[in-house]
Formats: C-alpha cells, structure tokens, sequence
C-alpha cells in the first residue's frame, strides 16, 4: 500500500511553474529517491509536500487522507517529517535541545504548564534517554551540550537525521542528507537511513545529489525536470534511461 | 544640599522595581521568543488608564459610595473622593490596589492578544516593530484627547500609594517598594521557570528558525500571541506600579522614549538572559537617577541643560558602545535550558 500519494500536484510562482502536474507514490517501507538537475523542483516538492508552500492543485494523500488542505505543523503531527538542504539546526541550541524539540505531545511545551517542573520532568526525562541512544547510535553523543554551531558539517547532517526521528515520523523527506559531507560519512549517513528502515519500519523519500551512493541504498527512484516527474524505476532501469542520461549527465 | 538617602534608596528600589518588570517581559518577548515588541509603552500605558478607572469608579464602589466623573467641573470633588478613601480606610485601599493589579493584567493580555493577531501575520518580525511603534503612539494620541479614560491631556491626580494611610510617608513608600519587589521576585522566578522548559526550549527554536520549527510541529502563531499575552500582561502590572507611585497617571509619559528605555535595558543587559534584564534595569534606573539630580545641580550653579538631553546623550551613547564592543550583552545567554542536560551529564560519568 502506498503511504504518500500524489496526484497531479502543481505549484506556480508567478509565471514560473516549479512542479507541475506530478503523480507519484511512495509505497510504506520504502526508500524513494529523488533526483534531478539543479532547479528541476525537488525541494519546491518536498516543500508542496509539508505545505511550507502549499500545492495551487492537485492532491496528496498521507495513508490515504488528503493533506492538501492541512497546515505544515498538522502535516508533522500526522507523521510526516522532513529535512531541509541547508543546515536548518537551532544553531544557538545544544545539541541535545535540537533533538528533543520535535519530540510530540510534550506537556512541558504548554505555558500553564511549563513554569510546574514536576508536571514534565518525567516525560522530559524519558525523552532525554531516548535521545540519549539516539545520539549514541549516530555517533555526536559526547557532543550532547555542545552548541549545535560547534557541530562539524557531517555532524550536523547526523543531528538533522536524529531530530527528525525525534519526531517519531513514519515517513521521512530528506532534502539532501549528505551535502556538503566527506564521503565516507555519507556512506554512514545511508547506513543509518537504511538501518532506520530495517528496524523502525520507516519509509523515505530522499532528494540526493550523489547518485553513486543514493543507488546502493533505494529501492526506486523518481527522476524530475523542469518540474515533471520524467521517468520512474529502479537503480539499474534509470541508469541505463537515455533521456535520464542526458538531461543529467549531458550525454 | 543634603540628599535624604534613606528616600532616595527607596525611591530608586522603587524605580529600579517597575523597570525590572517592563525589561522582563520585553526579555521575554524579544530576547527569548524573538518578537520585536516596539510598543512596550502601549502595553505599560493600558496598566496606567485602568488604574485611572478603577481608582475613578471601583475605588468609591468598594467604599460604598458613589463614583464621580473624574474631569471637568467636578474634578477637585473626584480628586478628594479618591484621596479621602485611600487616607482614611487602608483596607479598601489595598483591595482596590490589588485588584486593580489583576484587572490590568487581564486587560493588558487581552491587549497582547489583539494586538498580536495582525500583528503576528506579518512576514517580516520588523514590521511588527513598525507597526506596534506607530500603534503605541496612536493610542497615546488618542488617550490624551478622549476625556473620559485620564481626563485628555489633563491627566488624573490621586491614585495614591496604598499605605499612605499608615501616617508615615518613609514607611508607606517603603512597604509599597516592598510590594513591587516582591513582584519583580515572582515574575523573575515564573519567567526563569518558563525558559528552562520545553515551552522555553520552543521559544528560542522559534526565535532562530520559525519555519523549521513550524515543519517539526510547532504552531507559531499560537505561541506567539500567548508571549505576546504573558508579555503584556506583565508590562500592564508594571504600568499600574508606575502610575500609582507617581500618584498621577498622564499619557504623556508612555512615549517612545519609554520603550527605548526598556530596550537599552535588554541590550545592556543581555538578549535573553532574565539576570541581565534586572542588571540592564538596574543601571539605567540609577543612570536616570543621576542625570537628574546632576541636572538639578548643574542647573543650581547656573548650567542651563536640559535634563532630558543628557540622559538621551547617554542613554545613545551606551547602546552604541554595547552594539560595537559587546552585543551579547553584559550577562549573555546561557544556551542549556532543560534539566534533561544534567541528566545526560551523570548517564555521562557513570
């Protein structure tokens, strides 16, 4: 069954039409990939998706209701959490706060309720355990009060992916895990990503700019440009796509 | 001259007092959840009218007697209504006091409320600033043309300290400093207990990066317009103490200038940090102390000196200085908010 359903989703700025007219499903369980040339529309999708800019037309449906209408706080409560490209840490926070902003429900979160530590200590508690392994898992642990502006690039792209668990997501929009990453953290980037799905049963859709590794990992990828999904497929079908090789590869 | 220092240490715990509550809730509002709020004195201001109403019409009632139009003719009558009662019985005089303190609160959230609504819809956080400025002006305008609030430009005399009945002027102004303190303790220790929170923790996330917050659940505008309640709330409290320590309330005094005033205290003092706002207070009430009475004496050896310019001249000077050598503030931010820390900190050494 698919989880994230879109039908004809189209989103304009201006005359510029960044996404138009794209169908696509991202089925429960799986690792989807995203890719395209730069300006083809992958982060205005992600961002259509979690409604920072919400779709002109078109639907999306999250497992099997329509989130079109709903705001992107609501998007996120309903399990669907994304990543931004840039670094989009609270850099002035610590580590260990930026993962545990997103964690839900939390009773220390209300005005009337914040200043009465005792009503959210233990919940605060149970959360900061949880980061605790989390962090553990992604390696920056010992950095758990350090500011997250003091993070090295990859370190920081680790912390964006445990917060985003945080948030206790059932899918993931990863806008770029690994930029700006040395390659051999990226490998371990996927790793985690694909770990994550083997234990968590959660489901991906990643936009990446390195192909070699993103290949290894996903099960199928959807190639965009000039804002229209071009083609769809696996690994070996969209490497061996000739119009996918020379919009991409110039070839 | 002989300076009286007990009264002058009174008078300055005093001050001091009031700007701490304006200073811990711009802190709040600004320095913690980010939203420039250039219209403090709007806020301080509603504090200032409704304690003109309730001394004007809640006063008497609670007196058992009947309220008197404040203005025009019947003026002096009013006064000496007002006046009369807070003297003679202490008790009704407290109780409107305090009263009046929760009433302006609620009021002045409510104002928070109202005014953040379009306010907090702007894409910009500037134009908020813009727009609260010019509205807190507006207001002031307004106030002091409307006769029934503080009798237009006149202003209203007569809300007088709530233990003048004792007898003893050094003892009534000490024991209201000592109510405002007291204050100053409880909205410093609420606002402490807030920012180290998750609510504290949502607040500063915010201030950074609304739009990731909002994409990891977080409703902005909610929590906005509740800072922007709590904000107000406190800043009309600190209205009230002001009004009632001058005994008089005129809308000529919630200009710009005071917004700026609580302002220099947060920058002095440090963004974000509730410390730094009662340092940032506490300098700028003994600044101004000193510009005045150093005005008055320059004054008496023949400088002719507008005391308002100095204190602008310096007051201007000091933020440029903190803007170039030290922005942060003199007590900057501390980052950690939650207990959760120390908790990773003994998983950490076991």
């Amino acid at each position: 069954m698919s989880l994230l359903t879109l039908e004809h989703v189209t989103k304009s700025f201006g005359n510029l039409r960044a996404v138009h007219d794209v169908s696509l499903e991202i089925p429960k369980g799986k690792i989807i990939g995203l890719i395209g040339p730069n300006g083809s529309g992958k982060s205005t999708l992600l961002n259509v998706i979690s409604a920072l800019n919400p779709a002109d037309s078109g639907r999306i449906l999250f497992e099997g209701e329509e989130i079109s209408k709903r705001s992107t706080d609501e998007i996120f409560g309903l399990g669907l959490v994304r990543s931004f490209q840039d670094p989009s840490l609270f850099f002035k926070m610590t580590v260990l706060d930026n993962s545990l902003l997103p964690v839900k429900q939390q009773q220390g979160e209300k005005p009337w309720r914040a200043p009465f530590h005792h009503l959210w200590r233990k919940q605060e508690a149970a959360a900061a355990l949880e980061s605790s392994r989390l962090l553990e898992q992604l390696l920056i642990r010992k950095h758990y009060d350090a500011l997250a502006s003091d993070l090295s690039g990859g370190q920081m792209k680790l912390l964006e992916l445990g917060r985003s668990l945080m948030g206790n997501p059932k899918l993931l929009l990863l806008d770029e895990p690994t930029a700006g990453v040395a390659p051999k953290l990226a490998y371990t980037i996927f790793e985690n990503i694909a770990q994550m799905r083997e234990n968590l049963g959660l489901t991906f859709l990643i936009v990446e700019h390195r192909l070699e590794i993103l290949f290894d990992f996903v099960d199928s990828l959807y190639v965009m440009h000039m804002g229209q999904v071009l083609t769809e497929g696996s690994p070996a079908e969209i490497s061996a796509n000739s119009a996918v090789r020379e919009i991409y590869f110039g070839e | 001259m002989t300076i009286d220092f007990l009264s002058t240490g009174i008078a300055l715990l005093t001050f001091f007092g009031i700007s701490a509550l304006m200073a811990l809730s711009l802190n709040l509002e600004y320095g913690v959840a980010g939203i420039p709020n250039f219209g403090k004195a709007l806020f301080v201001s509603v504090g200032a009218y409704t304690a003109a109403l309730t001394y004007t019409y809640l006063l008497p009632l609670l007196a058992g007697k009947t309220p008197i139009y404040p203005c025009g003719a019947n003026l002096t009558d009013a006064l000496q209504l007002r006046t009369g009662i807070i003297r003679e019985a202490m008790g009704i005089g407290l109780l409107n006091f305090l009263l009046t303190l929760v009433i302006a609160a609620v009021i002045g959230g409510l104002i928070g409320y109202l005014a953040s609504y379009p306010a907090l819809r702007l894409k910009e956080e500037w134009y908020l600033a813009l727009v609260l400025l010019v509205g807190s002006e507006i207001v002031r305008i307004l106030v002091r043309g409307y006769e029934p609030i503080i009798c237009a430009h006149n202003g209203i005399s007569g809300l007088s300290q709530p233990f003048v009945a004792l007898g003893n002027p050094k003892l009534a102004s000490f024991l209201f400093a000592l109510v405002i303190l007291a204050l100053v303790a409880l909205v410093f220790i609420f606002s402490e207990r807030l920012i180290h929170s998750p609510y504290g923790r949502l607040l500063k996330a915010m201030r950074e990066n609304e739009r990731v917050a909002q994409s990891l659940g977080k409703r902005i505008t909610r929590t906005r317009a509740q800072i922007m309640v709590i904000g107000s709330a406190i800043a009309a409290v600190s209205g009230v103490l002001f009004v009632v320590n001058l005994g008089f309330a005129s809308a000529n005094d919630y200009v710009v200038a005071l917004t700026l005033d609580v302002w220099v205290m947060v920058v002095i003092g440090g963004i974000g940090n509730n410390r730094g706002a009662l340092l940032g207070a506490f300098i700028i009430t003994v600044l101004d102390r000193v510009t005045a009475i150093a005005a008055i004496q320059l004054d008496q050896i023949g400088f002719q000196l507008e005391f308002t310019y100095i204190r602008f001249i310096l007051f201007g000077l000091i933020i440029l200085l903190m803007l170039r050598y030290r922005p942060q503030g003199l007590l900057p931010e501390k980052p950690l908010t939650t207990e959760a820390h120390s908790l990773l900190k003994t998983q950490a050494q076991k």
